[in-house]
């Protein structure tokens, strides 16, 4: 740095010219957020959780075959089921989770054979009280209906089909399956 | 604080002379010490003359967690101890893990790989430049690099559905494939992204403030920068070429062609200038990798015979004669799911060198899982880089050395 510059402080008019040319030009990058501008999270943004309502029956798709439980790294689904004497099926009679345990890794949504579970979009669910994030069976349903009455039907989540996975690995209800 | 009473006093009664050393608490809830970082300084006047790192207040213990955690659910684990670039941490338990499965992963899932981890070390640069800078008194460099990085995490955001925790790769490959929308932006993204370089430049590379705050802080000379066990761009700053993506390349490294920019000094001067060397070369990376991505189109991401993310305890061996209509008749015997064993891999993670070490007794957990982050490295450094700098500078010395304290604690 010769004599000149120092004087002169040429860099630092270089950096402001900067600035005053972003400030002039630009556009600004910053959005006022809740009360002008919505934010649309990505297809597949793994947010809040929400079990799927089967459109012939109303009720849940849930097997109860507990993989999401045994998957979840942080331990924070809780299912109960009675089998059903008549058609040995199973049904579930308390499906829980605690979003405040939950470490959103989607692995529940991955491993479900029937698409039954699933991470909304929906993310602005902050609550005042424990009770508001924690999720039961109704709760849940009343997620989904909640997201879908936003989105294209069929509803296709990324997670549920994932992309460049081979079809071996899928359980066979995944395989066809094209939404909901 | 009793400890430091304890300490308060005796060295009080040691010494000798009439001056009193005078003891200072920086952090943990300073904003300057990136985390929860605890510096307590022997000071005189203000100059320190000793600094004593106090670490563990974010340690929650993830070695151990993932002893009662499959392989798949550690890899969530990981997306925890540098929360900075989880998609690089992610990179480094896979690699340990398949070579205990003696799984090969395919050839786009290592492109796939190879993209995330260098969009992690662009934003994990990128914020580390934006705190570095505001530290040092640039606030513009600060809302600019936010800007970038911002839409990095909305790529990432569109890649695997989170922003911040990714847990985008898995034992055997990654767990989505891109889009052509994702490939569309981030070509835009490479295009653009040199540009933003040279405005950070022009805002703080001949700053005279900036100047005054970086040279001749901290130098480190290349035997003293080995010896400290230091990695990653801090060791490159003081000369040494030492980058595991040359050494020992992992996932699609020997296949693209990058430099791994030194420095001279050794000084926070050239460690800046490294990392700005190296936000380059990570963009050309990408975009060497975005263009290999096309020949591999269709592909699939998920290696053969890789482990499900629900992997069983024990698994029965099959019988080798098929049965015609069932399928495979399991014997009643059972076999291991991983061989016993134990595997050993590093990656250049964006702060240093990342290495996992993990030994298995055969069932679907970790008997043992050992992770080496730089960071740890690096804050036990600062008392040596320190001695003998004023208090200011040391914000300069802990930004320059760029440590993460999930990173550190684990």
């Amino acid at each position: 740095m010769n004599l000149i510059q120092k004087i002169l402080l040429l860099e630092i008019w270089k950096g402001l010219a900067l600035t005053l040319k972003k400030l002039l030009f630009d556009r600004p990058v910053t959005i006022q957020y809740p009360e002008k501008d919505k934010v649309v999270p990505a297809p597949g943004f793994r947010g809040r959780h929400a079990l799927v309502r089967d459109p012939q029956t109303g009720d849940t798709l849930c097997i109860a075959c507990m993989r999401c439980a045994r998957v979840c790294p942080s331990k924070c689904i809780y299912i109960e089921y009675e089998v059903d004497p008549e058609t040995k099926k199973r049904k579930i009679k308390r499906y829980d989770i605690e979003a405040l345990r939950c470490v959103y890794c989607g692995y529940c949504e991955e491993v479900c054979p029937v698409n039954a579970v699933v991470l909304t979009e929906f993310f602005e669910y902050a609550g005042y009280s424990r009770e508001e994030v924690y999720f039961d069976k109704e709760r849940l349903l009343k997620n989904w209906d909640e997201f879908i009455a936003t989105q294209k039907r069929p509803y296709l989540n990324p997670f549920w089909k994932p992309r460049g996975i081979p079809e071996k690995y899928l359980p066979i209800k995944k395989r066809t399956f094209t939404g909901v | 604080m009793s400890t430091t009473l304890i300490e308060i006093t005796s060295k009080q009664r040691n010494s000798n002379s009439w001056e009193e050393p005078f003891f200072i608490n920086m952090g943990p809830q300073h904003p300057s010490t990136h985390g929860v970082l605890r510096l307590v300084l022997e000071l005189e006047g203000e100059t320190i003359v000793h600094c004593d790192p106090r670490i563990g207040y974010l340690h929650r213990g993830v070695e151990k967690l993932a002893e009662n955690l499959n392989y798949n659910q550690t890899v969530v684990l990981s997306d925890r101890l540098d929360y900075i670039a989880s998609a690089a941490n992610n990179v480094a338990f896979c690699l340990a893990f398949e070579k205990l499965f003696g799984l090969e992963v395919p050839r786009r899932a290592k492109l796939l790989r190879t993209i995330v981890g260098e969009m992690a070390r662009i934003s994990s640069h990128l914020l580390w430049l934006a705190t570095h800078a505001l530290d040092i008194g640039a606030m513009t460099v600060f809302l600019y690099c936010f800007r970038d990085r911002e839409w990095l995490l909305n790529i990432f955001e569109k890649i695997c559905g989170a922003r911040l925790t990714h847990s985008y790769v898995r034992v055997g490959g990654v767990r989505l494939d891109f889009t052509q929308e994702i490939i569309d932006e981030l070509y835009k993204f490479t295009e653009e992204f040199p540009n933003r370089i040279l405005e950070y430049e022009t805002l703080i590379d001949v700053n005279r403030i900036w100047l005054k705050r970086t040279i001749d802080i901290a130098v480190v000379t290349a035997e003293k920068a080995i010896n400290l066990g230091l990695t990653g761009p801090v060791l490159r700053g003081s000369g040494v070429p030492y980058d595991v993506r040359k050494f020992r390349p992992y996932d699609a490294y020997s296949e693209v062609e990058f430099e791994v920019p030194v420095g001279e000094r050794g000084d926070t001067y050239d460690r800046y200038k490294v990392r700005m060397k190296e936000l380059r070369q990570s963009n050309w990376i990408i975009r060497q990798c975005l263009d290999k991505l096309a020949e591999t189109k269709g592909e699939p991401v998920l290696a053969e015979g890789a482990p499900d993310l629900l992997i069983p305890e024990k698994i029965k061996e099959p019988e080798p004669k098929p049965h015609p209509k069932k399928g495979f008749i399991f014997t009643g015997k059972e076999v291991d799911v991983v061989p016993p064993g134990e595997a050993f891999a590093s990656i250049e993670s964006p702060k240093g060198e990342l290495a996992v070490y993990v030994v298995s007794d055969g069932s679907n957990k970790p008997w043992r899982l050992r992770i080496r982050t730089p960071s740890f490295v690096h804050i036990s450094a600062i008392p040596e880089l320190s001695r003998g700098y004023m208090i200011a500078d040391l914000i300069a010395i802990i930004g320059t050395l760029d440590v993460v304290l999930g990173d550190c604690d684990r």
